[in-house]
């Protein structure tokens, strides 16, 4: 038994010798197998959720995000919908926007780039306020804080 | 005749010294220029074969001298020093700031550290994603290397990977060997099941609110490498947070107890690492036979991992980070690197030997990139 253990023991050890070795040459290829793992995407609440629909004009675009909730266990009662404007974008941006696709306008966004202004005003209860606007590497983000309100409750 | 063997140290001749250091003089000369070392810009020629040859020096003298902390630490906390410089550098260079801004936030180029881990586990597990503004592959620090890099330190090394891989170690390893003499004696070390209750605590808050709750409020190494742009009451808060643990945990008290207080009392990947200890090949072992109960092993292990109820048991506990410092200190000798399922006493050397080049492989490797870029920083601004 003690000379199983010794042998047992010295096999884990260059085991372990080989995972050392193998591990930096190896690292571009371990590292895009991990990613390619089920859980190795980054969470909603991080990308802003996946694009619902791209509004097209002249000079840019504009990514309507699907509105995130997500929560741990189940789905929360706060949230928010991100939009991008990318491309060469003006200096004053106004746009409004049906965010849930049910054909009424949720709200109305107004950025003023200059003076790195941002005015929100809602058309629906649910849309509550500015969480985040900020000029980006691609243009500009904004996240809209969003409450989920009960069917029955909506006016 | 059994004790004066044990007695002999683990130094060895000149030239023995040279051949056992020869295949790391190889393989690290593989890794480190890919066999083809390019001198194509001069100051990254020179800086990568000073580092190199400084690397290589440090593991020749662990053989030489038969000491393994004090070469370590040299590494260790240049490694530390030189991947803050790194950081705050390349944060300098892109960002024009050490402090991230919502926007990198919203575009997930935020650097990651395997201090994120633990918080990581159960998102990954029950919401299928991760919970980091980072960048899952490509780019600097991605998620995916980050992750693989500590899994295969942690199965090989367990918590060695606090003393031989962690790249924030190195700061109150440093701070703890400012003074000679402890200037706090008497610690309570329950303080050590501390990790474990931060580690539980900030896995709980971070599944629940899906944020890494440790990094935005409580860790003491945003001080020295990036942290949130202070625009509000909170994010100052946070700022103020990260200041004092990094002064209480990572300077003050390091310096008055020569522990490393941050890595004993707060870290939360300490504890997983910990765990680990269980069940990887390289363990620190005690010859009963050989140890005369003087207890400067207890007195010098920087993380609580030693007691004298231990001791005389022969049992070091999962707190081991295999760091050497207990080994050094030993005057019998009866401490020492050892493999599961070898008894203590026996195969000393071999074992020895063996976790040297593992371990100090992966830290030369890993430590060097950083230590290369300082380096060629330094020689910039000199030439």
């Amino acid at each position: 038994m003690k000379r199983v253990k010794i042998v047992a023991g010295l096999l884990w050890a260059f085991i372990g010798l080989i995972v050392i070795i193998i591990l930096f040459p190896g690292l571009n290829s371990f590292s895009s197998s991990l990613s390619r793992a089920p859980f190795m995407k980054l969470n909603p609440r991080y990308t802003g959720g996946a694009v619902s629909k791209q509004l097209i004009s002249e000079r840019c675009t504009l990514d309507v995000r699907v509105p995130v909730f997500n929560g741990f266990l189940k789905e929360r009662n706060t949230g928010f919908v991100q939009l991008d404007w990318r491309g060469t974008l003006p200096d004053k941006i106004c746009d409004s926007i049906d965010y849930d696709e049910d054909g009424v306008k949720d709200f109305c966004i107004a950025i003023d780039r200059t003076e790195m202004k941002t005015t929100f005003e809602s058309y629906n209860v649910q849309a509550k306020n500015i969480i985040i606007s900020t000029p980006t590497s691609y243009g500009w983000a904004v996240r809209i804080g969003l409450l989920k309100v009960p069917k029955s409750k909506l006016p | 005749m059994d004790n004066i063997l044990t007695i002999v140290g683990m130094q060895k001749s000149f030239g023995k010294s040279l051949l056992y250091s020869l295949p790391m003089f190889l393989i690290s000369f593989m890794f480190l220029t890919g066999g083809r070392p390019d001198f194509s810009n001069p100051a990254s020629g020179i800086a990568l074969m000073v580092v190199f040859l400084f690397v290589n020096l440090l593991y020749f003298l662990m053989h030489y001298t038969g000491k393994t902390d004090r070469f370590r630490a040299v590494l260790f906390i240049i490694f530390a020093l030189s991947l803050s410089y790194t950081l705050i550098h390349n944060m300098l260079e892109v960002r024009k700031s050490m402090s991230f801004n919502q926007a990198d936030i919203l575009e997930c180029k935020i650097p990651f550290c395997h201090l994120v881990i633990p918080m990581m586990l159960l998102p990954a597990a029950f919401t299928k994603s991760i919970i980091f503004p980072g960048s899952i592959i490509g780019g600097f620090a991605n998620i995916s290397a980050m992750v693989v890099l500590w899994l295969g330190a942690t199965l090989v090394l367990g918590r060695g990977f606090c003393s031989w891989g962690c790249f924030y170690g190195g700061w109150d390893d440093g701070f703890s060997r400012v003074r000679k003499r402890r200037a706090i004696k008497q610690i309570s070390d329950l303080w050590k099941w501390m990790p474990f209750a931060v580690l539980l605590m900030v896995m709980l808050t971070a599944a629940l609110s899906l944020t890494p709750t440790y990094c935005s409020w409580i860790c003491p190494f945003k001080a020295v490498t990036e942290f949130e742009q202070v625009t509000s009451v909170e994010s100052a808060t946070k700022a103020g947070i990260f200041l004092s643990l990094f002064g209480g945990l990572v300077v003050v008290l390091p310096v008055m107890t020569r522990k490393r207080t941050q890595c004993s009392f707060l870290c939360p990947l300490g504890a997983i690492s910990s765990l680990s200890n269980k069940i990887t090949p390289f363990t620190v072992k005690i010859d009963k036979t050989a140890c005369t109960e003087c207890y400067k092993c207890v007195e010098v292990c920087p993380l609580f991992a030693l007691s004298k109820e231990g001791i005389k048991e022969g049992e070091v506990s999962l707190f081991c980070s295999k760091c050497g410092k207990c080994i050094d200190a030993c005057p019998k000798k009866a401490i020492h690197y050892g493999i599961r399922g070898i008894p203590a006493g026996t195969m000393k050397n071999f074992s020895r030997n063996l976790f040297l080049f593992v371990s100090f492989l992966f830290m030369a490797v890993f430590s060097s990139g950083p230590i290369i870029n300082t380096l060629q920083g330094v020689l910039k601004l000199i030439f």
